[in-house]
């Protein structure tokens, strides 16, 4: 599908290797997620999905090759740089502002946003309110969206889970993301907000590109166009989840031992 | 009522703007009122509550803590001390601009460092800092007078308030109600700056770097710059305060800022409340009225105020209230707020983000 059509690269690995010391945690990987399409990213523990994310998102230096977001004529972005550039990361857990109400934590996602300095800041002309209104109303809309508005006022620590999680979500949109990379999104979720989620990430791709680590195989299986497999740092198959479903070194390597 | 919560709420320039003057008007108007010795301990107050401010911003909002803050104090002090000195008759807008000026490049200098650094490992840094800048100051003699400091006379009363006086002693009565009204005004435009920086997009970036720099750094916040920035601001108010509270006593002199003042302005930003205007503001009178404090628990007490204890007992004092502060209201003195506002609330709160630090 991927290979067929015509379709920019959002995000690209070429030939990515990072190693800790003598450890090789990615090996020579290359993958790419196409404009619009969902990529997952598997493997079993200590494959280096992780290591892959933090290289994407500039966390952790290649020790050779090349990350490049084509789509966004960008390569190589470093972590403050993403919001701007147009990738949002979620973090593992939820990653909440712990004394910030839920509006707030939305309203965040615009940090990156042009906006002034400290001295427009010391000054608070009256288009700061302005803006600040219009944010609002903004963050509002996401989680209306969502349907956790209800929530707004709460402080993180006060809501359940599952909300946090769609709330996580709520702060990446406003990043206005063109890639939205989930760092494993289903874990402590239940089957009802798993199907929720599954549903959610499917409306979102008409409009932006997914990639996403998760270990929760149902939930994968069902969302994403692509399934990029690491095992010891390498790719050892991607395609569809048909076609991944049925391949006997993932089976061998992943599958099998997920009973 | 709708109106009052709005200015209490303060989400806009003008509802700040009209808060900060009326309570810079109330003040003032108050001065008229008190004897000449409590106009002259308000003044100081005022002084240290806008450098209790900026501390309390660089803690409560930023996340960093700082134990260098009376050493910006000290540089704004001779920055301004030592123009004032040579030029008296500068205007003292001028002055005050440069003790922001040069008390902010020395946060800027020491935040370079330190913003490397986290929690007992950046105090130790910054109090290093502090320890150093009065040692300078008892040494280049030339420059900064040395153990006796330098002399100021730029707080002169101007002749039309001298109006509102009559009696024998209308010239000095006038000239301490003349010193706690600037300290007022000059703390009433320091506290709306800082409104404006806590609602703003600067103050929004120090929360996510306090409560998640990672999740910042995705949000697109530079840690790095929007940590030096807490400092720089944090040291600019130190440096004003320091030189307000120099150009009161009319003279800088190193003894003024001793460590131990780091620790106090600590103390009474725990008192108040953290990363508050008005826990500032409380520091600021626990501060001014302290002296009275102390006397009274001297004489209650019977100790000989110039005996070891004695001469400590303001340290006495501030432990038993800080110890009191924290079994009581943790949150400090102005988090006894909250019951009252609940008693009051005209209405049941709306789904609008309820800041929690107001």
């Amino acid at each position: 599908m991927a290979d067929t059509d015509e379709r920019q690269f959002t995000l690209e690995f070429e030939h990515v290797s990072v190693s800790f010391g003598g450890l090789l945690a990615l090996d020579d990987v290359s993958f790419h997620v196409c404009e619009n399409e969902i990529v997952g990213l598997i493997g079993p523990n200590g494959a280096g999905k992780t290591t892959a994310f933090n290289v994407a998102c500039g966390f952790q230096k290649p020790t050779s090759g090349s990350v490049r977001f084509p789509q966004l004529g960008r390569s190589h972005l470093r972590p403050p740089q993403l919001a701007s550039a147009g990738v949002a990361r979620t973090l593992q857990g939820v990653g909440l502002f712990g004394h910030m109400s839920v509006l707030e934590n939305v309203m965040a996602g615009a940090q990156s946003r042009p906006g002034g300095g400290v001295w427009r800041s010391l000054l608070g002309p009256p288009s700061g309110a302005r803006h600040d209104r219009e944010l609002r109303e903004e963050a509002m809309g996401q989680l209306e969206r969502l349907g956790v508005a209800k929530f707004a006022g709460a402080l993180p620590s006060g809501i359940p889970y599952g909300i946090a999680k769609k709330v996580s979500i709520a702060r990446a949109l406003m990043e206005r993301p063109v890639l939205l990379m989930l760092d494993e999104p289903a874990s402590g979720l239940d089957e009802y907000e798993l199907e929720d989620f599954i549903q959610l990430i499917t409306e979102l791709h008409s409009s932006m590109s997914v990639l996403l680590v998760e270990h929760n195989m149902d939930f994968v299986m069902q969302l994403v166009h692509q399934l990029v497999v690491l095992n010891f740092g390498q790719v050892i198959a991607q395609g569809s989840p048909n076609v991944i479903s049925n391949d006997p070194d993932v089976l061998a390597a992943y599958l099998g031992l997920d009973e | 009522m709708d109106w009052f919560l709005s200015l209490t709420r303060q989400e806009t320039t003008h509802s700040r703007l009209i808060a900060m003057a009326f309570l810079t008007v109330l003040t003032l108007v108050i001065t008229f009122f008190l004897p000449p010795v409590a106009d002259s301990q308000l003044a100081g107050g005022a002084a240290i509550a806008i450098v209790v401010l900026g501390l309390s911003w660089l803690t409560g909002w930023s996340g960093q803590i700082s134990l260098g803050n009376s050493g910006f104090m000290a540089v704004g002090a001779y920055a301004a001390g030592i123009w004032a000195h040579h030029h008296a008759s500068t205007p003292l807008v001028f002055t005050f601009v440069l003790a922001i000026v040069f008390g902010g490049i020395s946060g800027l200098i020491i935040a370079i460092p330190s913003t490397r650094l986290r929690g007992p490992y950046l105090a130790g840094m910054t109090l290093a800092f502090s320890a150093a800048v009065t040692p300078l100051a008892q040494n280049f003699t030339s420059v900064t007078g040395g153990e006796g400091g330098l002399f100021m006379n730029s707080l002169v009363t101007p002749r039309w308030f001298l109006h509102f006086f009559s009696g024998p002693n209308a010239a000095i009565n006038a000239s301490a109600q003349w010193s706690a009204d600037l300290a007022v005004v000059v703390a009433g435009v320091m506290f709306f700056f800082m409104a404006n920086l806590f609602h703003s997009r600067t103050g929004r970036a120090m929360r996510l770097v306090r409560d998640n720099d990672v999740a910042a750094e995705l949000m697109g916040v530079n840690l790095a710059r929007t940590r030096t920035t807490a400092f720089v601001v944090s040291a600019a108010y130190a440096g004003l305060g320091g030189a307000l509270y120099s150009l009161l006593q009319a003279s800088v002199r190193p003894e003024t800022f001793p460590i131990g003042l780091s620790i106090t302005l600590l103390t009474l930003m725990v008192l108040g409340g953290i990363g508050t205007l008005s826990g500032a503001v409380i520091g600021g009178i626990i501060y001014s009225f302290s002296a009275n404090l102390v006397a009274h628990v001297n004489s209650l007490t019977g100790v000989n105020p110039t005996s070891n204890v004695g001469a400590n007992m303001q340290g006495i004092i501030f432990s038993v209230l800080l110890i009191l502060t924290m079994l009581f209201a943790p949150r400090g003195i102005v988090s006894l707020q909250y019951p009252l506002r609940r008693l009051f609330r005209a209405r049941p709160a709306t789904p609008t983000p309820k800041d929690v630090h107001l």
